[in-house]
C-alpha cells in the first residue's frame, strides 16, 4: 500500500521555516488538497514529498518506506511518483509522443508494451490525433493532457499536481477539475494536489489540508473545513465568514456587544478575547425585535445591495463590527434603519485564539 | 492500468555528494586565475626591483611627468571620448528606436559591423585614410585643391584623431544600451502622457528623456571605461605622434630594460578606476537595466519626422561612413592594389598581398596556428567552465554558488592590459614557467573570456525551466541522465554560440597578448601589430579583411538566436 506520512516536516531557508512541522497522513487512493495563500509553502511541501527538496527535520514515509529524512533523501527517480508540475515542464524538443513515452523507455519497457500503452492514453486523454506535433503547437488544454498523460502513463504510486489548472482559462479549468477527479477515481492512485482556488479544492478533494505560513491551520474532509473552521484564518480563507471578536464568558459563551453569544467549537476560555464565525447566510435578519432573545444582536444597516435572488446586507453592531449577511430579495430594509441579526448557536463557531 | 507494485528497495545514500568538489574545485580554478595576478601585481607595486617594501612606484607615478603625462592624456581621450560618444549615439538610437526613420533595420546592423570591427584594425584602417602624407582622404584633397604636397588637411597621428578614432568604435556601446532601453520602454508610458494632454515633444521632454537618461549615463560610464583600457588605438595613433597613454606606456615598461614594479604601480590606477566606474555603471542601471519588461505591452507608438525622415536617414548614413564605410573602403584599397595608399584602379590591381600572407610572411602561418590552436582550447574551456558555473548559478545546486557566480564575471573589472602584467608577473617565476610558452595566453585569454561566456549561458539556462529537468527526474531519470536528454539538446545552440563568440574573441585580443607574446607564441593580433610597426599595411588588410569575414558570419549565426542579440566583446 502507498499511503504517504508525514512526520514533523521541516524546511528551513536559512532561518525561515517555509515549511513548519509538517504532521499528515494520506490513506493510500485518497486525493489530498494542499490549500493556502501564495507563499504559504505549499510547493515547498510537494517538492519535499517528491524528493527534490531534503527536510530540515522530520521524515517522510511512503508504506513503511523511509523515503526521505535530513540524513537520506530517496533521489526523485527512485521513488515510483509522477508529478505534474505548474508550468507543464513539457520538454518542446520532444514530439507529444515521445513525451509521454519517456518514463516508460526509462523503465525499459518493450517495444510493443510501449506502443499499446500509448495508444491506450492518447485515446483516454484525446490526444491521438496531436501524437506527431511539438508542445509548442499546441493550446493551454491540450498541453495539460500532455502533461497528464505523460504522469499517468507510467502507473505511479503517487501523483503529486502542482496548480495544474492554473494556466487554463476558466472554462477548461471546470472541465479539467473534473477530468483530474475522474482519473484519480478510475486509477486510484494517491494523489497530492496542490492549488490555492478553494472551490478547485472543494470539488476534487476527498482531504483538504488548509495552510497557512508553513503550517497547516486545519485538515479534514470540504464539508468539515466550510462548516467547522477551527481558526479565523481559515474561516476566512474558505467561504468568506464573519469574524466577530469578544470576551468569553462562562459556559462556552461569548459576550459581542453586549450580547452574550452561545457558541459552538472550540472551548472558549473565560476572560479570554475569543473570535467567532459566522457565515452571512446562516444569519437571520429582522427589522422587528424578534421573539427569541437569545443570540439576537441588534444592529444598524450601513448599506444593501439587491443581488436578483438575494439582496446582500452590511450592518454595524453597537461595538462598530461589520457583518455581512444575505437575506430574501423581497426584505428591502432601508439604509440606517434599525435592525435585529439572530444568530443560532449552532452556526456560531468559536474559534482558536 | 493497474497499480504498480511498490519497488520496496531499503532507501540508501547513492553515490557520493559530488556537489562540493565540484563547487570547491571551480571556486579554486577561479581564485587561482584571479587572485593570483592580482596579488603578485598589488604586491610588485609596493616593491623596488630588489624586493624591498617602498611606496617609491607610486610616487614616481604622481610626481614623474613621463608617468602623470600620460595619466592625464588618458583622463582627456577618455572623457571626450565619452562625451563624442554619447552626443552621438544618443540622437541615433532614438531615431531608430523611437521614429519613423526608414531602413533603422539597416541602420542598426551598421552600427553593429562597428561595434565589431576591431579598434586596432579600425586604427590602422584610418591610418591609411588620414595619414597626413599618405592617407587616402588627404590625397583626395590636394587632388582637388592642388595644394602643395605638405600640405594635408586631415592628421591622425594627433589626440584628436585618437579621440575621433577610439569614438568611433566605441560609440556602439552607448547605441546599444539607449536604443534598448527605448526598445523596452512601453509605448503606453507615454500614451499615458499623451492623453493627459502631453503634446509629442512635451512627452519626450518630460517622459522618454527621463527614462533612458540611467542608460545614457550608463552607456558614458562604458564609453570612458573602453576608451581608458584600450591599448590597440592608441599605440598605433599615439606613439607614432610621440605620446603616451596610460596603456601604452604600461606596455612601454615591458620593452628593454623592463621595469615590471613600475608597470605594476601604473596599473593599479586603472585597475581601481574600473572597478568603480563599473560599480557606478551597475548602480545607475539598477536591476531595471537588464531586466526585460514583463506584461503586454504594445509597440512603442513612432514620432513622424515627415520631411525629416529622409534627411535624418542620410546624416545617419554619413556618420556610419567614418566607423564603416570609409575604413572598410580603405582596408579593400589596401588589400588589392601594389602600394597601401595608392588608390586602386582596375590596371594596377593586384593578388600580390594575398600571395604575401598566405605563402611568403612565415610568421603568418606561426601566428595564425597560435591562434587557431588558443581560439579553439579558449573557447572549448571557457565554454566548459561558463557552462558548469553557470548550471550551478541558475540552478542555485550548491551553497555557496553566489561566490562562484561572482568570480566568474569578476575578470570583467580587470582591464586587459592589466591582466597581461599580472600574469606576466605570476607566471614568469617559479613554481609556474609559463611565460614564453601558449599556456600563458590561453590562462589570459580564458579569464578575459569567462564573464561574457558566464552570462550568455546564465541567460541560455534561464529560458530553460528547472521543471523540466525535475519532469525527468520524478519519471526516474537520473541527475546526469536528465542533463544529457533534455538540458543539454536544448541547450546546443547557446553553447555553440558561447564557443563561437570566445574565439572571435581571442581572435581580436591584443591588450593582454601584446604583454605576453614571444616570438614563438605570437597571435594574428600581435602580428598585425608588428606588421604596422614594420608598415606592411596591404598584408595588414588581407589578414584584417579576413578576421571581418570570420566575425560577421559568427555575429550574423548568432544574433539569430533568441537572447544573444546582445553581446559585448572585450577590447
Ligand atoms: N530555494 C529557496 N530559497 C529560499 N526561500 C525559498 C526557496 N524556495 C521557496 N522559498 C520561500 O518559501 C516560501 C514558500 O514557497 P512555496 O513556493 O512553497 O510557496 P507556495 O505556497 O507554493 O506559493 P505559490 O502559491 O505562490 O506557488 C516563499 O516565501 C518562498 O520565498
Ligand atoms: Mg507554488
Amino acid at each position: 500500500m502507498a499511503s504517504v506520512e508525514l512526520k514533523g516536516l521541516t524546511k528551513r531557508y536559512g532561518s525561515a521555516a517555509v515549511v513548519d512541522r509538517i504532521s499528515l497522513h494520506i490513506e493510500h487512493g485518497d486525493l489530498v488538497c494542499l490549500l493556502g495563500p501564495s507563499g504559504c509553502g505549499k510547493t515547498t511541501t510537494l517538492r519535499l514529498i517528491a524528493g527534490f527538496v531534503e527536510p530540515s527535520e522530520g521524515e517522510i514515509y511512503v508504506g513503511d518506506r523511509l523515503i526521505s529524512s535530513p540524513a537520506l533523501t530517496v533521489p526523485p527517480e527512485r521513488r515510483n511518483m509522477s508529478m505534474i508540475f505548474q508550468s507543464y515542464a513539457l520538454w518542446p524538443h520532444m514530439t507529444v509522443a515521445e513525451n509521454i513515452v519517456y518514463g516508460l523507455k526509462l523503465r525499459k519497457l518493450a517495444r510493443d508494451v510501449i506502443a499499446k500503452k500509448l495508444d491506450a492514453i492518447l485515446t483516454t486523454t484525446q490526444l491521438a490525433p496531436l501524437a506527431q506535433r511539438y508542445p509548442g503547437e499546441l493550446s493551454g488544454g491540450q498541453q495539460q493532457r500532455v502533461a497528464l498523460a505523460r504522469a499517468l502513463i507510467v502507473e505511479p504510486e503517487t501523483l503529486l499536481l502542482d496548480e495544474p489548472l492554473s494556466n487554463l482559462d476558466a472554462n477548461l479549468r471546470e472541465e479539467m477539475r473534473f477530468e483530474v477527479r475522474r482519473l484519480h477515481d478510475a486509477y486510484r492512485y494517491t494523489t497530492v494536489y496542490v492549488t490555492h482556488d478553494q472551490s478547485e479544492a472543494m470539488t476534487t478533494a476527498d482531504l483538504i489540508c488548509v495552510m497557512n505560513g508553513g503550517k497547516i491551520e486545519q485538515a479534514g474532509s470540504p464539508e468539515e473545513i466550510y462548516n467547522r473552521p477551527r481558526s479565523e484564518f481559515v474561516a476566512r480563507f474558505i467561504g468568506s465568514s464573519n469574524v466577530l471578536k469578544g470576551k468569553g464568558l462562562d459556559g462556552g459563551r461569548v459576550d459581542f456587544a453586549g450580547v452574550a453569544l452561545r457558541c459552538t467549537g472550540e472551548a472558549v476560555v473565560s476572560g479570554a478575547t475569543t473570535a467567532v464565525s459566522v457565515r452571512p447566510h446562516d444569519i437571520a435578519l429582522s427589522a422587528k425585535p424578534p421573539q427569541q432573545t437569545e443570540n439576537v444582536v441588534p444592529a444598524i444597516v450601513v448599506r444593501q445591495v439587491f443581488l436578483g435572488d438575494s439582496r446582500d446586507y452590511m450592518v454595524e453592531a453597537k461595538d462598530g463590527t461589520q457583518l455581512r449577511t444575505l437575506t430574501a430579495a423581497e426584505e428591502n430594509i432601508p439604509q440606517g434603519s434599525n435592525v435585529w441579526l439572530h444568530l443560532p448557536p449552532e452556526r456560531c463557531r468559536a474559534l482558536l485564539g | 492500468m493497474t497499480i504498480a507494485i511498490p519497488a520496496t528497495q531499503p532507501p540508501r545514500k547513492y553515490g557520493i555528494d559530488f556537489t562540493k568538489p565540484v563547487l570547491y574545485g571551480f571556486a579554486a580554478v577561479l581564485c587561482v586565475l584571479i587572485v593570483l595576478p592580482l596579488s603578485w601585481l598589488f604586491l610588485y607595486s609596493l616593491t623596488d626591483s630588489k624586493g624591498a617594501l617602498t611606496l617609491a612606484n607610486f610616487y614616481r607615478l604622481f610626481t614623474e611627468s613621463s608617468f602623470y603625462d600620460p595619466l592625464v592624456t588618458t583622463f582627456i581621450i577618455a572623457t571626450t571620448s565619452a562625451i563624442v560618444c554619447c552626443a552621438v549615439a544618443a540622437p541615433m538610437g532614438w531615431l531608430v528606436a523611437r521614429t519613423d526613420l526608414p531602413f533603422s533595420g539597416v541602420i542598426r546592423a551598421l552600427v553593429t559591423a562597428s561595434f565589431v570591427t576591431p579598434p586596432f584594425l579600425g586604427a590602422i584602417a584610418w591610418e591609411l585614410l588620414a595619414a597626413p602624407n599618405s592617407g587616402l582622404l588627404n590625397k583626395i584633397f590636394r587632388g582637388i585643391t592642388g595644394a602643395e604636397p605638405d600640405v594635408h588637411l586631415f592628421n591622425i597621428y594627433t589626440i584628436q584623431g585618437i579621440i575621433f578614432v577610439i569614438s568611433c568604435y566605441t560609440f556602439p556601446y552607448v547605441f546599444v544600451l539607449v536604443a534598448n532601453s527605448l526598445d523596452r520602454t512601453p509605448g503606453e508610458l507615454e500614451d499615458a502622457s499623451s492623453i493627459l494632454g502631453g503634446g509629442r515633444w512635451y512627452t519626450a521632454r518630460r517622459i522618454t528623456i527621463p527614462l533612458v537618461l540611467p542608460a545614457l549615463l550608463a552607456g558614458a560610464l562604458v564609453a570612458f571605461l573602453q576608451a581608458m583600457t584600450l591599448f590597440g588605438s592608441p599605440a598605433i595613433l599615439a606613439l607614432p605622434a610621440g605620446f603616451h597613454t596610460m596603456t601604452t606606456k604600461i606596455w612601454s615598461l615591458f620593452q628593454y630594460p623592463p621595469k615590471p614594479e613600475l608597470a605594476a604601480a601604473a596599473s593599479l590606477p586603472l585597475l581601481v578606476l574600473t572597478v568603480f566606474l563599473l560599480r557606478a555603471e551597475h548602480m545607475i542601471l539598477g536591476r531595471r537595466g537588464y531586466s526585460v519588461v514583463g506584461g503586454k505591452y504594445g509597440a512603442p507608438r513612432l514620432i513622424p519626422l515627415h520631411s525629416w525622415r529622409w534627411v535624418a536617414f542620410i546624416i545617419c548614413l554619413l556618420v556610419l561612413m567614418l566607423p564603416v564605410f570609409l575604413p572598410y573602403m580603405a582596408l579593400f584599397n589596401a588589400a588589392f592594389s601594389p602600394v597601401a595608399t595608392t588608390f586602386l584602379t582596375f590596371k594596377n590591381a593586384t593578388l600580390h598581398n594575398i600571395q604575401f600572407v598566405l605563402f611568403d610572411l612565415s610568421a603568418a602561418s606561426l601566428a595564425l596556428k597560435n591562434t587557431v590552436i588558443l581560439g579553439t582550447a579558449t573557447a572549448t574551456i571557457g565554454t566548459m567552465i561558463a557552462v558548469v558555473i553557470a548550471y550551478v548559478t541558475a540552478r542555485r545546486a550548491v551553497t555557496g554558488w553566489r561566490v562562484l557566480g561572482f568570480l566568474a564575471t569578476a575578470p570583467i573589472a580587470i582591464p586587459g592590459i592589466v591582466l597581461g602584467v599580472g600574469l606576466f608577473l605570476s607566471y614568469t617565476r617559479p613554481p609556474f614557467v609559463l611565460y614564453g610558452t601558449l599556456w600563458i595566453l590561453l590562462i589570459a585569454f580564458v579569464t578575459i573570456a569567462l564573464p561574457s561566456a558566464y552570462q550568455q549561458l546564465q541567460a541560455a539556462f534561464r529560458t530553460i525551466h528547472p521543471e523540466l529537468e525535475d519532469a525527468s527526474r520524478i519519471l526516474g531519470a537520473t541527475r546526469l541522465r536528465s542533463l544529457w536528454e533534455i538540458t543539454a539538446p536544448l541547450l546546443r545552440t547557446g553553447v555553440i554560440a558561447t564557443w563561437c563568440f570566445i574565439f572571435v574573441g581571442v581572435m581580436r585580443e591584443l591588450s593582454a597578448a601584446i604583454i605576453l607574446f614571444t616570438s614563438e607564441t605570437k597571435v594574428i593580433s600581435v602580428l598585425i601589430y608588428d606588421l604596422n610597426e614594420s608598415g606592411d599595411l596591404g598584408a595588414i588588410s588581407v589578414i584584417g579583411i579576413g578576421m571581418l569575414l570570420i566575425t560577421f558570419a559568427v555575429v550574423t549565426a548568432v544574433n539569430r538566436i533568441p537572447g544573444f542579440g546582445n553581446v559585448r566583446f572585450r577590447n
